[in-house]
């Protein structure tokens, strides 16, 4: 297990081992996409007060889970650059910045065309939803200030700060809701046994959604990690050899 | 087994009255996971292009060395 976990540190083995895992990242995250999106859309329930309009929710709470999530994935990741060196932690990071942007600015998007006809505005200052545009300005900004840098280890040493000292926002938006008087709702109680729990034709869907968004931000993740390590690596002759292949068969196909 | 909720393609489209809402927001999330996952990919046909410029451009070195040496 731990060989297992330490070989993902060498970016060969990173790249060798997600060419076997792509397939089934693939097949599982369509499978869960396809049967989220027929049943969340057309299948489950209306909502009593919200009507159709919740459907929304589906794709509006896990991108918001991913966004803060991927975040902490991110600092993860840049600590462990910071702290043992690992390339492979920077490599992974800096794929998540521009994911996890996307990701969060999904989640500001259809929360805003939630709000409009059940709030009445696309928007509002409140804490949730400020503090969740600064996660978002802290992902372009990690992305930016990596970029900004002509050497390669000076723009990762940057960001990683950057990403670290951003975690600050992590539990002011989780717990924006609690702290302050937000427009935006109190997380619900996920336990089943709650008051007012919604009925499984509402949560299994999303259920199905919040695992397919997951799928589709891993293999995000990672289509982007093996092209960062195809530069970073190019002078190595496997890398010289996988693109020689890769050349072939594509010749051959075309 | 759930039923579907709607009567027709066209009650569908409507969604109970916010069409606009849903299918806008919808809409984002299909760009989302169309960039998610196309995006690499053309990132990566980029590199073969260069690589194989690079072979290209190899060989052509090669041949000039072995004609100026005859």
């Amino acid at each position: 297990m731990w060989q297992w976990f330490y070989k993902l540190g060498s970016p060969r083995h990173f790249y060798d081992m997600t060419t076997a895992f792509l397939p089934w990242l693939y097949g599982i995250t369509f499978f869960l996409l396809i049967v989220g999106l027929v049943w969340g859309l057309g299948f489950a329930p209306p909502d009593y007060q919200m009507g159709d309009n919740y459907r929304i929710v589906y794709i509006h709470v896990p991108s918001a889970s991913i966004a803060l999530g991927g975040y902490a994935m991110m600092a993860c990741m840049a600590a462990m650059h910071m702290i043992w060196k690992i390339k492979m932690a920077d490599i992974v990071a800096k794929a998540i910045a521009p994911v996890g942007g996307m990701f969060c600015a999904l989640c500001l998007f259809s929360g805003s065309f939630w709000g409009k006809p059940t709030w009445g505005t696309y928007w509002v200052w409140d804490a949730r939803i400020t503090s969740t545009l600064i996660l978002l300005f802290v992902y372009v900004g990690v992305a930016a200030l990596r970029n900004a840098f002509d050497s390669e280890n000076a723009g990762s040493k940057a960001a990683s700060v950057l990403t670290i000292v951003g975690i600050v926002n992590l539990p002011i938006i989780h717990y924006s809701v609690n702290w302050w008087n937000t427009l935006h709702q109190v997380g619900s109680d996920l336990s089943l046994q709650a008051e007012g729990a919604n009925p499984p034709e509402i949560w299994i869907p999303a259920f199905f959604m919040g695992f397919a968004l997951l799928g589709i931000f891993l293999l995000a993740i990672i289509l982007r990690s093996r092209n960062e390590i195809l530069v970073r690596e190019r002078r190595t002759q496997w890398v010289q050899d996988l693109l020689d292949h890769d050349l072939q068969e594509g010749l051959q196909r075309a | 087994m759930p039923e579907f909720q709607f009567e027709g393609i066209q009650d569908f489209l409507s969604m109970g009255g916010y069409a606009f809402a849903v299918w806008v927001s919808y809409a984002f999330f299909a760009v989302v996971v169309l960039w998610s996952l196309i995006q690499p990919r053309i990132e990566r046909r980029k590199l073969l292009q260069l690589h194989k410029a690079r072979m290209q451009r190899e060989a052509g070195v090669n041949k000039q060395r072995i004609k100026e040496q005859n």
